[in-house]
């Protein structure tokens, strides 16, 4: 086990330098570059640039240096830990993904224990009662759930929320909690605005884990171990939950590391329509402003966690499972 | 829309700007008689002792601005929303923060920072002469030495000015000289007459992150390499991940990006533009005072809402919680910000149409060189036109811009002085479909394919017209799709690409555009800035007319391709009109227009139209806000409106 462990950290260094490389290919890889894309964000809201400003901006964004030379310089940043600046931030990445972090975790927390909370006991109950009238409005919802992106359901509610009620259900704090230093007064308006984010962004995973939790449960329950314990006389759901449960939810274990770069990420375009202030938008900006450095930075960050996350989900799994042998 | 200015007042912009310098009734004598009132918030801070009286602040002249309806009352937060640190120009437009600023209706130039421009007789030197007394947000003196150190540290420095802005360069590519007279009276002097001064002056705030005309010079020292310890500047530029002392300068110059620059705008920055609300906060030493004393602005705060996404910014704005907000509202979203307006009364909404020119042409590329027989259609002068008539600008007008603004060229508006007439402005734009078949018929692209499309004489090879959409501003997508339908319907078979507008800057400056959307909005100002009628600033400015034209010029004829005679017309009259009277400037103004009509270098569609940022939705609050204003970058629409008078009733 600990060898496989430090195996796999071994392996880190080498998987992420070919992350970045991919990363910063797929990044310059639309046309144009940060200036382009800068000097038409301004047309496009009116102004035009002549020729001596363009040669200005690049010696204030420090774009003089060809490609090459600005891309090595980031690697060796990157070596020593230091993520660089960001171009249309003008601030320091580290700094800038610091401030994006605490709500993006938030958020996703939220997001995950509303996902799990729901989605393992209505997994638990379709397939104990498969056929029952819930179980089969519980599938109904299901299919709904996995079918409807997000974002889309994220529009009907901002839609029905504001033509209902007048108001609008974006962002996470009220106007006078959004640059407010934290206090409790702030987390209490927090938890006002977070659970419209918290259900758009969980209810897909929850169908999902619904699905699979109850197709997963079903194999289990008619294997002759669950007929035995019957037999010797063990309540029905403690048999439930002691055993077929506990064999069933294997496969979601093993994908919980999968949830730490999620974590990290904020849910990209939901996000984005909602405006909610994680560090997906945050990303997107980046990536259409061609802010190079910006996005390397978060792809980096999102590689790493996936790469930690998958070891963390296996060694989770042998953790839970106990007939898991980690030798090769 | 048409006379909604006061055409009396219009006797030719530059005609009023060259008066100004003696127009402007000096307020000294009230400056003596008159005690001023402030704000309850600075009063309170002035019996704390934390600032200085109110005389004491303002300047010996301060400047006094006119109310549009009444003399207003302090207080209130103003809310606005905006896109991210990219959308500075946001917070520019506001402020509006230059030595002298454009009146309302755009037709001329006022003074603000300075207190009088004088021009030489012979229009070659300018005197710029500053309020006596005015101080910075911090404090600090505000004096000839701040208009110097832009000079000398900034505009003569190669490391942080590699090439001379067009406004500071004499013909022979010289520096303009900057002197100074005395502590607040400053000289430009120019080898030749130059008539745009003043115009040139009223833009040169920080608006796209250029450096102003005037800095905090005290401030900004420490981050400048002629004067600071070169120890203590290379941690700063370290500490903040930057990679040269020009980088961090700029950053730090930049108000919105650093609330500790100080700066001499009615409202300054409290927060980071970077951050999730972007809060400025009333300047105690601001210049200005209404005219019943009290010091201007009215409103205490100001607080910029990010959106990550412009439709997020317009429902909040259609939800009431906006209080003022022209910049990206989405002129689609007119309908239903008029039908909630009737319904909640939360806001009211107002349009302020473009200055002139154009919301929406089709451009056709004569320098296309990848398909040399398209090209070759492209120069055809009636080609042009003939695709101009096939246009049907009624039905676009109605159901893209939902019956706003007329069809036009890209001239000046009726109401400006350069306007050239309706014959101009109208010419080409009547929907005659038979005209255009005639056309094209008489320059021999006569022979049809079994579907109806036109082929290039002498091959079996369709004419097919690429038309590339920024789905930017308003309905672009929309207007291309119909033109394309006009045009197939006279045998041109075109096809509509949307794309991304970064991609779309790439290819028109790799000359591999074929023919684009987009406005002409420079129309009130040919001389100065970046003309759209100006090939020379075509590479990142503006239309793909003909991107190969300014390597030409740039290479002195050696590279690109070789303007046709009237291109070279067009250049010769803007470079006359930099330092001609201003009579002469009208005709010269008038001719560029005609040329550029008469030889349909850009098919203009649809003008006059709230398209940019016309669309305004306001607290109904909210006092003192014109209903007619001239709309325009230049202009830093809403900042000529003088929000620092704007008031909550």
């Amino acid at each position: 086990m600990l060898r496989v462990v430090v195996q796999r950290l071994l392996l880190l260094p080498l998987l992420l330098a070919v992350f970045s490389i991919l990363v910063f290919a797929l990044v310059q890889a639309p046309p144009g570059d940060f200036l382009t894309s800068y000097i038409a964000t301004l047309a496009a809201s009116g102004s035009s640039v002549d020729q001596a400003q363009v040669e200005a901006l690049k010696v204030q964004f420090g774009l003089d240096q060809p490609f090459a030379v600005q891309y090595v310089r980031w690697m060796q940043n990157l070596l020593r830990g230091d993520l660089g600046l960001s171009l249309e931030y003008q601030r320091p990445n580290a700094e800038l993904i610091g401030e994006y972090l605490v709500l993006t975790v938030v958020l996703a927390l939220f997001s995950f224990v509303f996902t799990w909370l729901l989605a393992i006991p209505a997994g638990i109950y379709s397939a104990t009662h498969p056929r029952s009238p819930l179980d089969y409005v519980l599938t109904v919802l299901n299919y709904i759930g996995v079918a409807t992106p997000n974002f889309m359901l994220a529009l009907i509610l901002m839609w029905g929320a504001f033509s209902w009620f007048g108001i609008s259900v974006t962002g996470l704090f009220s106007p006078e909690y959004i640059q407010a230093p934290w206090s409790l007064a702030r987390v209490v308006d927090l938890l006002r605005h977070i659970w419209v984010p918290m259900i758009v962004i969980g209810i897909a995973g929850t169908a999902r884990l619904t699905r699979i939790m109850r197709a997963n449960l079903l194999d289990e329950l008619n294997k002759p171990y669950v007929i035995t314990a019957r037999a010797k006389g063990l309540s029905e759901w403690r048999l439930v939950l002691k055993y077929p449960v506990r064999v069933a939810i294997n496969p979601l274990v093993s994908t919980i590391g999968w949830y730490l770069p999620q974590l990290f990420s904020g849910s990209l375009i939901v996000a984005t329509v909602m405006n909610l202030p994680n560090i997906g938008p945050l990303l997107l900006r980046a990536l259409v402003g061609q802010d190079m450095y910006l996005a390397g930075s978060i792809l980096m960050i999102y590689a790493f966690l996936t790469v930690v996350g998958t070891l963390l989900s296996d060694i989770f799994l042998a953790w839970v499972d106990p007939r898991i042998r980690m030798e090769q | 829309m048409r006379g909604r200015l006061d055409r009396g007042a219009l006797v030719g912009i530059v005609v009023l700007v060259l008066a100004l310098g003696t127009s402007i009734p000096s307020p000294q004598a009230m400056a003596q008689t008159r005690t001023y009132k402030e704000a309850p918030m600075l009063a309170e801070q002035v019996r704390a002792g934390k600032l200085p009286p109110v005389a004491q602040r303002l300047p010996e002249d301060p400047m006094v601005v006119p109310t549009v309806e009444s003399v207003g009352q302090y207080g209130g937060v103003w809310r606005r929303g905006f896109l991210g640190p990219g959308d500075f120009n946001n917070y520019h437009r506001v402020v509006y923060d230059a030595l002298v600023r454009y009146s309302p209706d755009g037709t001329k130039v006022d003074m603000k920072l300075a207190s009088s421009v004088q021009p030489s007789r012979d229009f070659t030197t300018w005197t710029v002469r500053l309020r006596k007394g005015a101080k910075w947000s911090d404090g600090s003196p505000f004096t000839a030495d701040d208009i110097m150190f832009w000079y000398n540290d900034i505009l003569l420095n190669k490391d942080v000015t590699p090439a001379l802005p067009g406004w500071m360069r004499n013909r022979d590519g010289s520096a303009v000289v900057v002197r100074k007279v005395d502590d607040i009276t400053v000289q430009w002097v120019y080898k030749e007459a130059n008539t745009t001064f003043l115009m040139e002056l009223a833009n040169k705030d920080s608006g796209d992150r250029q450096f102003a005309a005037f800095l905090p010079s005290r401030y900004l020292k420490r981050f400048h390499a002629a004067y600071a310890d070169k120890a203590q500047l290379d941690r700063m530029v370290a500490d903040a991940k930057f990679k040269t002392w020009v980088e961090l300068l700029a950053a730090r110059n930049h108000p919105p990006e650093n609330p500790e620059r100080p700066t001499m705008a009615a409202w300054v920055p409290a927060t980071r533009i970077s951050d999730q609300l972007f809060v400025l906060r009333r300047n105690p030493y601001y210049v200005g005072v209404d005219s019943a004393g009290n010091q201007l602005p009215y409103i205490d705060t100001i607080q910029f809402k990010f959106f990550a996404d412009a439709q997020a910014l317009n429902l909040a704005a259609i939800a009431g919680q906006l209080d003022q907000q022209d910049r990206h509202i989405n002129i689609v979203n007119y309908p239903v910000l008029k039908e909630r307006e009737a319904k909640d009364k939360k806001y009211r909404v107002i349009l302020w149409p473009t200055f002139g020119g154009t919301d929406a042409s089709v451009i056709l590329n004569q320098t296309y060189a990848k398909d040399p027989e398209l090209g070759r259609l492209f120069q055809n002068k009636d080609f042009r036109i003939a695709l101009s008539y096939a246009i049907n600008r009624n039905e676009i007008k109605e159901s893209t811009f939902l019956g706003l603004g007329e069809p036009r060229q890209p001239v000046a508006a009726p109401w400006h002085p350069y306007f050239p007439g309706d014959a101009v402005a109208k010419k080409f734009t009547e929907f005659r479909a038979d005209e255009a078949n005639r056309m094209l018929d008489a320059i021999g692209l006569t022979r049809k394919d079994a579907e109806g499309f036109r082929l290039f004489p002498g091959t079996t090879r369709r004419i097919t017209i690429e038309i590339s959409v920024v789905p930017a501003f308003g309905p672009w997508p929309d207007i291309a799709q119909l033109v394309a339908k006009n045009w197939q319907a006279v045998g041109i078979r075109t096809i509509v690409q949307v794309r991304d507008r970064a991609l779309h800057f790439q290819m028109r400056q790799s000359n591999d555009l074929q023919s684009e959307i987009w406005n002409n909005d420079t129309s009130g100002f040919p001389f100065t800035g970046v003309p759209k009628y100006d090939p020379r600033s075509l590479l990142y400015g503006t239309l793909t007319t003909g991107p190969l034209w300014k390597a030409w010029y740039d290479s002195g004829g050696k590279e690109g391709a070789e303007p046709p005679a009237e291109v070279k017309r067009l250049v010769e009259l803007i470079d006359t009109g930099k330092s001609a009277n201003p009579q002469q400037q009208v005709r010269i103004a008038k001719e560029l227009f005609q040329i550029w009509v008469d030889n349909m270098m850009e098919i203009g569609i649809i003008g006059l139209t709230p398209m940019v940022q016309g669309v305004v939705v306001l607290n109904p609050r909210l006092r003192n806000v014109p209903p007619t204003l001239g709309n325009d970058w230049p202009l830093r629409t809403p900042g000529n409106a003088r929000p620092e008078q704007w008031f909550y009733r």
